[in-house]
Order: C-alpha cells, then sequence, then structure tokens
C-alpha cells in the first residue's frame, strides 16, 4: 500500500482574510512496512498533512497517490481509501459515542458493510492487539479511564484492518504508564506488517521506535531520512522549536567538552554503551 | 467540512473611520438606518440611503467584493420575492404565461424590494464586518441598561453573547474534527434519505453534546473560580466613549433620515394608490 505524495500543498479558507497555508509542496513516498516518525512543533502542519492521506482534506494544490492511484480522481472511492489507511485522530477518546465498547469498536466493521460475524471476529482481534479486556465490552465506553478509551479508540480503527496505520499524538494527554502501553502497543503492531506513521512532538518517544524521520517546520518538509542521521542534528532541531532527545542532547554536550563519543545514538542502552567505551578508552574504565 | 466562515470570519479587521465608531453608535445608526430604508416608499429615497450607504462602505474600507460575496445567501430569496411581486400585482400586462400575468406594476414593485434588500444587507453586514463581537456584546449591554429597570436583564444577556460567541468557533472546530474522524471510520454524513441522513448525526451529536456540556462546567468553574457573581457593581476594562467622530456620524445619519420623510411627502409611493 504504497503511498505518494507530489507537491502537496494545503491552504485553509482559501480567498478569505483569514486564510493559512498549512503546508506547502510536500514530497515524498511511504513504501509498505516502513515505521515513520512525523515531527514538528505545534502548528507546523502535521495534522493537516495526515488528513490528506486518507482523503480527509482535499489538497489545494498537488496529488496524493495510494497504490499509484490518484485518490481524487474520479470513481475512486474515499471510503475504500479510508479503510486502507486508518486514521487515529488526536484525542480519539473525543469520538467515541456507542453505548457499549463493543458497539463504539464495531462502528467502522459495519460501516464498510462487513457481516454481523466478520464484526465479531474483527473486534476481538482489535482489543487483542490494543490489549483490551474483553470484560470491558459490554461496558458503556463513557465509565472507562483516560488510557482504555484511548485503546477502545484505536481499536476502533483496527477493527477495519487498515493496511497503514496513521496515529495523531497517540499519547498526548496520557500518564507516564499509559503512554508507555500505547507505545508498546503500537511497535507490536508494526510487527504484524503494517506500515505506522506516528506523529508526535515528543522525540523521545520516536526516537526509540521509528526508523524513518520526516520533520514538518512552517509547513515545509525540512528534513526527511532515517532516525540516526536526523535526530544527530540537534541544533537544527532546536533551531525549529523542537526538543531533540534526551540521550542526543547528552552527547552533544559531551562533545562539548571534548568526549569522543557518537551523536547519533537513540536509546539510552545505545549512550550507556557509548560513554562505556569512551571512559574505557581514557583509562578511567576501571573504576566502573 | 463545515465551514464557520459566514458567522466567525464576519469582523474584517482593518483600520478605518467606521471601525473606530463606538459600537453603540453604529449599533444605533444601524437601527435607525433601517426604520428609514423602510419609511423611505419611493426610488428617490434610495438615491438618498443609497449614498449613504456607498458613503459608509467607502469610509469602511471594506472591499466591495466581501459585501457582494455577503449577499449571495439571499439570492434565492430575493429572487423569489421579486418573481413572486411581478406575477402577484394586478395591472397592465407585460407577458403572460398561461394563468400568470406579468405585470409593469409588478416590476417596478419587485425591482423596489429588490433595491430595498440589497442595501439593507450590505449596510447591515457593515455593523458585524467593522465591529468586533466583543466590542458589539459591550454596546449592546450599554444600550440595554437602561431597561433593567423594567426587567430586560441587561448584563446577562451580553455575557451569554459573550460566552456564545466565544464557543461557536471551538464548536464548529470540533464539530469538523469528530466528522472527519467518525469519516475515517466509514461514516458517510452525505448520502442517504432523510433518516438515514439524521441517523447518521448521532456519531457526530453524541461526541459533540459530550464535549459542550464538559466544557459548560469548566467555563462555570472557571468563572467561580474568579469570583464571577453577575453584572452588578462589574466595571469594564475597555469603557465605551462617545468621540466627535461619532456625533458626526449621528449628524449625517439625521441628516439622511430627514432627507428621506422629504422624499416621502414630497413623491409619495414608488406606485401611486389608485394608478394601476
Ligand atoms: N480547520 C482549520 N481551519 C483553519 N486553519 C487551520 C485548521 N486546522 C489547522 N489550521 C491551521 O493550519 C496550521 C497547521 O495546523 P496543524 O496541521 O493542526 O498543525 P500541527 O498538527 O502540526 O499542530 C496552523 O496554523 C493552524 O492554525
Ligand atoms: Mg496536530
Amino acid at each position: 500500500m504504497p503511498i505518494e505524495v507530489r507537491n502537496l500543498t494545503h491552504t485553509y479558507m482559501q480567498g478569505t482574510i483569514s486564510e493559512v497555508t498549512a503546508i506547502f509542496d510536500i514530497n515524498f513516498r511511504i513504501d509498505d512496512g516502513e515505521f515513520i516518525g512525523l515531527i514538528g512543533a505545534t502548528g507546523s502542519g502535521k495534522s493537516t498533512l495526515i488528513q490528506h492521506l486518507n482523503g480527509l482534506l482535499k489538497p489545494s494544490s498537488g496529488t496524493v497517490l495510494v497504490d499509484g492511484v490518484d485518490i481524487w480522481s474520479k470513481g475512486v472511492s474515499l471510503k475504500k481509501v479510508r479503510q486502507k489507511i486508518g486514521l487515529v485522530f488526536q484525542y480519539p477518546e473525543q469520538q467515541v459515542f456507542e453505548e457499549t465498547v463493543y458497539d463504539d469498536i464495531a462502528f467502522g466493521p459495519k460501516n464498510l458493510g462487513y457481516s454481523q460475524k466478520e464484526v465479531e471476529g474483527q473486534v476481538e482481534e482489535a482489543c487483542e492487539l490494543v490489549g483490551l479486556d474483553r470484560e470491558l465490552l459490554s461496558r458503556s465506553p463513557f465509565e472507562l479511564s483516560g488510557g482504555q478509551v484511548r485503546r477502545v479508540a484505536i481499536a476502533g480503527i483496527l477493527a477495519i484492518k487498515p493496511k497503514v496505520l496513521i496515529l495523531d499524538e497517540p499519547t498526548a494527554g496520557l500518564d507516564p504508564r499509559g503512554r508507555r502501553e500505547i507505545l508498546d502497543n503500537i511497535k507490536n503492531l508494526h510487527e504484524t506488517g503494517i506500515s505506522v506513521i506516528l506523529v508526535s512532538h515528543n522525540m523521545d518517544d520516536v526516537a526509540r521506535l521509528c526508523e524513518r524521520i520526516m520533520v514538518l517546520d512552517k509547513g515545509k518538509l525540512v528534513a526527511d531520512g532515517p532516525a540516526r542521521e536526523v535526530f544527530s542534528q540537534g541544533r537544527f532541531l532546536e533551531s525549529i522549536d523542537l526538543k531533540p532527545p534526551d540521550v542526543t542532547v547528552l552527547m552533544e554536550k559531551l562533545r562539548d567538552r571534548g568526549w569522543a563519543v557518537r551523536n547519533d545514538v537513540l536509546t539510552v542502552e545505545e549512550a550507556c554503551a557509548e560513554i562505556v567505551k569512551e571512559l574505557q578508552r581514557r583509562g578511567v574504565a576501571g573504576a566502573i | 467540512m463545515i465551514s464557520g466562515g459566514a458567522i466567525i470570519g464576519q469582523y474584517y479587521p482593518v483600520g478605518s473611520f467606521v471601525h473606530s465608531l463606538d459600537p453603540r453608535a453604529k449599533i444605533l445608526i444601524s437601527v435607525i438606518f433601517m426604520i428609514v430604508l423602510f419609511v423611505g416608499n419611493n426610488f428617490y429615497a434610495f438615491a438618498v440611503t443609497g449614498v449613504f450607504a456607498v458613503l459608509a462602505i467607502t469610509l469602511s474600507k471594506i472591499p466591495w467584493k466581501v459585501l457582494i460575496r455577503g449577499l449571495r445567501p439571499i439570492v434565492f430569496i430575493m429572487s423569489f420575492t421579486i418573481i413572486l411581486h411581478l406575477f402577484l400585482t394586478p395591472g397592465q400586462a407585460i407577458f403572460e404565461i398561461g394563468p400568470l400575468r406579468a405585470t409593469w406594476a409588478g416590476l417596478v414593485q419587485g425591482m423596489f424590494i429588490g433595491v430595498r434588500l440589497i442595501i439593507l444587507i450590505m449596510f447591515t453586514s457593515l455593523l458585524t464586518l467593522t465591529t468586533s463581537p466583543i466590542e458589539l456584546t459591550d454596546g449592546l449591554e450599554d444600550i440595554l441598561k437602561p431597561f433593567s429597570r423594567m426587567g430586560v436583564p441587561a448584563h446577562e444577556i451580553a455575557m451569554m453573547m459573550t460566552i456564545a460567541l466565544r464557543f461557536i468557533p471551538t464548536l464548529l472546530e470540533e464539530a469538523d474534527r469528530i466528522m472527519k474522524a467518525q469519516m475515517a471510520r466509514g461514516a458517510d454524513f452525505e448520502s442517504g434519505n432523510m433518516v438515514q441522513r439524521s441517523k447518521s448525526l448521532v456519531p457526530l451529536l453524541v461526541p459533540l453534546f459530550v464535549s459542550a456540556f464538559r466544557r459548560a462546567d469548566d467555563l462555570a468553574m472557571a468563572m467561580e473560580a474568579r469570583c464571577y457573581r453577575g453584572g452588578e457593581g462589574r466595571t469594564r476594562m475597555r469603557e465605551l466613549n462617545l468621540s466627535t467622530n461619532d456625533y458626526f456620524a449621528f449628524g449625517l445619519t439625521i441628516v439622511m433620515s430627514a432627507l428621506v420623510v422629504y422624499t416621502r411627502v414630497r413623491f409619495g409611493p414608488v406606485i401611486p394608490r389608485g394608478a394601476v
């Protein structure tokens, strides 16, 4: 399910005094099975960009190709596109409305015309994927905790069996435990073979999980490459109001002090290994 | 996409003579203008009110494009009115379609109503185009204040309007977002018959109400935390003061009103009674 975006520009409220060009001349291609982190400061256009990928927003100019087909050309069913490319909105718990958790998760597959039996199976499967207790299915979604409702909402998208999963700031507003659980879920999901686009302004999460990073700044795609490459440019990220991952900041500081450590580490473990190596080189390893 | 353009995008923030006028003056002048527009009963009156409107629009620096766009919603209603008049006024026939008879008197009458509507919409939209919602509610509160002794809750009305104006864009934005979120789950808001369509609104309305109630709760709490207890003894951050510009505008309005009354007395109705 490759997605290709060409010269994509979107202007909100075109032709009025308050028109805003939210994204400008964006180009990229996403292949099957990728795990992409989309980062950028608030207002940089992340949400606008991803809403184009499943046809919720229409480009002001440019094209979005899914499987090589322009999704806005005649005869393309946007409903089908939306089934293949699942999009979990920011604060998805605000979209639940059914009386029971089961019904809410089943809303998507029912809309797409699956039989009752298929729907049941897909709801169960989705619950398993996000680690949702079977017992909750008969409860009202309005009784659940924040982290739980969010998982219900994500399950609601997974139940339509998308090939690509896009999540807009899935951890925003969760406590550390809820956040870790959601991120673990997402990692597992990617391992089942679907492509994932994770939108976030938390660099630590993205650095730990994503293989490829795209950076938006004021509506322009200013970096797109392997996570290591992008995150090693700590100064650049700071210049566009992004906080580089903590480990990257640490490594930069050590380098400033003359330590010969790499600055493209992504996890705490890697950072530890680098520091130990440097200490050994300096001959203080005996102390550890 | 749901667009709140008609309601929110209304205020056109440029600096101009009209923008700088006191909101109370603008509200009163708009009311007077509306009355005068209906007092005028011939095309000479339109010459007066028209010149006044064009002058106001020029002074407001609002592009004509914006005002003409504002007329779009009433095109249908206007054509309807004109056609009704054209065929339902008795008089000398222009042409006939079956039992329908278009008359010269109807044509004149229809044109007359049409012009009146155009002037009315253009001038009154000037009020909201040149006055921010906050100014507008402040002005309204002041105008209503003398009536509070008669039991009109002036402060409460103004506060309700302020809150509504504050939250309309938020709720529209939210409705837009929830709608898109449900569309991402295959919801269809556009096709089907009436019953199916109203049913399809449930996934939009339930979350929207839940969030509106939550917001209302939060707002009440926040207002209480800041010791809000109604309008009594409350002072304003922005005090309203009438300036020479306001008196000048009032003066012009009076002159215009007088002229319209004169045309009415001097020339009489556009279709003189008994002429047909
Ligand atoms: N529905 C909308 N109407 C008008 N402007 C919008 C709308 N949504 C977003 N914007 C504007 O587009 C820009 C990008 O917003 P967004 O895509 O939400 O950024 P991000 O998700 O990175 O925070 C912002 O300037 C925002 O104000
Ligand atoms: Mg966003």
